[in-house]
């Protein structure tokens, strides 16, 4: 798996729309974080406050969740890229397996989740010691799960995009396919099916890893919807995830090159 | 002479379309075999399956006496109709990532490169190549890991006619240190001046295989006159067992010997019947009249 990701290292490093996506990755996050302390709610500022610990944990990865579609769209390029430019035949022929291609791809997934968050545990504590009006040290890392969970989250939806990726083959096609399934047509499914069964779906359950903070206020409003805790969410994650790769793996052995 | 490849009854459909149908053909050791056919008859798809990126419907094929496998894609080296490679990245950094696929040395890039005569060019980025750089490149990088077999796919297609000749020596050249080369093209002169053995492909279905020498001398028209008119000639020769076909054009007499017959036969047949030839000339046919010949046999 090492020599495999060092092959799309080779591929990535040298990649402007690589580094293009994930510097608006990066610099978003931490904009719209640095500007979350003047967010108002109910005509008050929620200040400093914002960033206190443990709660920043949640908070964090709820706004990070948001990006991963950023992510997944990065993904879907870097696979489609590969169709247009035939280098996906090209090393097939060369010596790779179509299981090789799947984890080569599977390999850049796990990078990306890593790196990302790690940078956003990294921003948790840069926000977390440098911007709270109070810094409570014993609660530094109390909620810190919520970045692991961020990060299946993230490796969730960058794993769909693959199979979007494999599936469509052209870019265009394959980001508009993903954010439709995202957010038109897991949503309609989820109007339409009684929350006992939708918590289920793909993307409930992955957006059930990083649950929106103080949702409990907000469902007195809304009305209370049914939905796994992160914890409940872990196990299918994880599955999902795998059945992605196998659907990309089996697609990807069905079809001429 | 073993086969380095040996492919069985290989069938493609691609819905409707039968792409290729039950081919069997062996390609061997040492040979620079040319798969010849116009467009769309199957030669592409042939070396796609052979080359594991086409899912055959039917059939079989094996490398070196076994199936398909990474170690055995190790010993081919391949260029499938264009070359593919990352237009963003220079050419040394496109045989980097080749040179890791097939799990090859990076000292051996240098030498793919001096090779095909990029060396000079080997920072410019790949978007920047001229077709016949980017061919070179691409017949460079087949060549990394100093493989068994080299197969390419029309690799002058696009080229002007010195990138033509160059392309065509490198072949020999590579050739002469002993690797085969499976080569498929739509180009008659070229099979005819690179190639030992040769199959011709129509409509996904094998036409004519064997050496190009034999294929080419089965039917070498031979020319009489003089001695007799051509009305008796005609009917002399059409009397003989070993003439296959015979007509007048221009005076003379034009024939065909069946396989394996010399034209001393014929004049000595001639000669039996009391008739001494004035001229008797054997031309031999070029690959492009003895295609045109296969495929209008396959027509009727």
């Amino acid at each position: 798996m090492t020599s495999l990701l060092r092959i799309e290292l080779r591929k990535l490093l040298p990649y402007r729309t690589f580094w293009a996506i994930l510097a608006v990755f990066v610099i978003l996050l931490f904009v719209i974080l640095y500007g979350s302390s003047n967010v108002t709610i109910n005509g008050q500022s929620a200040g400093a406050t914002f960033y206190k610990f443990p709660d920043i944990w949640p908070k964090l990865t709820y706004i990070a969740s948001y990006f991963n579609l950023l992510l997944g769209i990065l993904l879907i390029i870097t696979i489609t890229d590969e169709y247009s430019f035939r280098t996906i035949r090209q090393q097939v022929i060369d010596g790779y397996t179509r299981a090789d291609v799947v984890q080569a791809k599977y390999s850049v997934v796990l990078l990306l989740g890593v790196a990302c968050a790690l940078y956003v545990f990294l921003l948790g504590l840069l926000f977390g010691i440098g911007f709270a009006d109070e810094v409570a040290t014993d609660k530094i890392l109390t909620d810190a799960q919520f970045v692991f969970y961020y990060l299946v989250q993230a490796i969730g939806y960058m794993s769909l995009a693959m199979l979007f990726g494999f599936l469509v083959k052209k870019s265009g096609l394959a980001i508009m396919a993903f954010l439709l399934y995202a957010k038109v047509v897991e949503p309609i499914i989820h109007y339409k099916l009684p929350d006992s069964l939708d918590k289920y779906f793909p993307m409930k359950v992955l957006s059930s890893l990083t649950p929106m903070p103080g949702k409990e206020m907000f469902e007195m409003v809304t009305g209370a919807s049914e939905a796994l805790t992160p914890l409940e969410a872990l196990l299918p994650a994880v599955l999902y995830i795998s059945l992605f790769c196998v659907l990309s793996y089996r697609l990807l052995k069905s079809r001429d090159l | 002479m073993a086969n380095v490849l040996d492919i069985q009854g290989l069938s493609k459909r691609y819905g409707s379309v039968q792409a290729l149908d039950q081919l069997t053909i062996g390609v061997p050791q040492g040979s620079i075999y040319g798969l010849l056919g116009p467009n769309g008859s199957g030669k592409t798809t042939t070396l796609g399956i052979v080359l594991d990126v086409i899912n055959a419907s039917g059939g079989s094929f094996r490398w070196f006496g076994e199936p398909l496998s990474k170690a055995t894609k190790r010993r081919i080296g391949a260029l499938l109709e264009t070359p593919n490679f990352y237009p963003y990245l220079s050419g040394e950094e496109n045989l980097r990532i080749t040179a890791d696929v097939k799990r090859v040395d990076h000292s051996q890039i240098q030498r793919a490169l001096e090779m095909v005569g990029l060396a000079p060019r080997k920072q410019n980025k790949f978007k920047g190549y001229s077709l016949g750089m980017k061919q070179r490149l691409a017949i460079g990088a087949a060549l990394l890991g100093d493989p068994e077999v080299l197969v390419l796919d029309e690799p002058t297609n696009g080229l002007d006619p010195e990138g033509i000749a160059e392309v065509r020596q490198l072949i020999l050249n590579i050739a002469a240190q002993g690797k085969t080369i499976l080569l498929a093209s739509h180009l008659l002169d070229e099979v005819e001046k690179v190639c030992t053995h040769m199959a011709v492909l129509r409509n996904g279905k094998l036409k004519a295989e064997g050496p190009v020498a034999s294929i080419m001398a089965t039917n070498d028209l031979v020319f009489i006159s003089g001695g007799a008119p051509a009305e008796q000639l005609l009917a002399v020769a059409q009397s003989l067992p070993f003439v296959s076909e015979a007509r007048i054009l221009n005076h003379q007499v034009q024939l065909v010997l069946q396989t394996g017959v010399d034209s001393s036969e014929l004049n000595r047949a001639f000669f039996t019947q009391n008739i001494a030839l004035g001229q008797l000339t054997v031309r031999k046919k070029s690959l492009e009249s003895q295609f045109m010949e296969i495929i209008k046999a396959d027509k009727a």
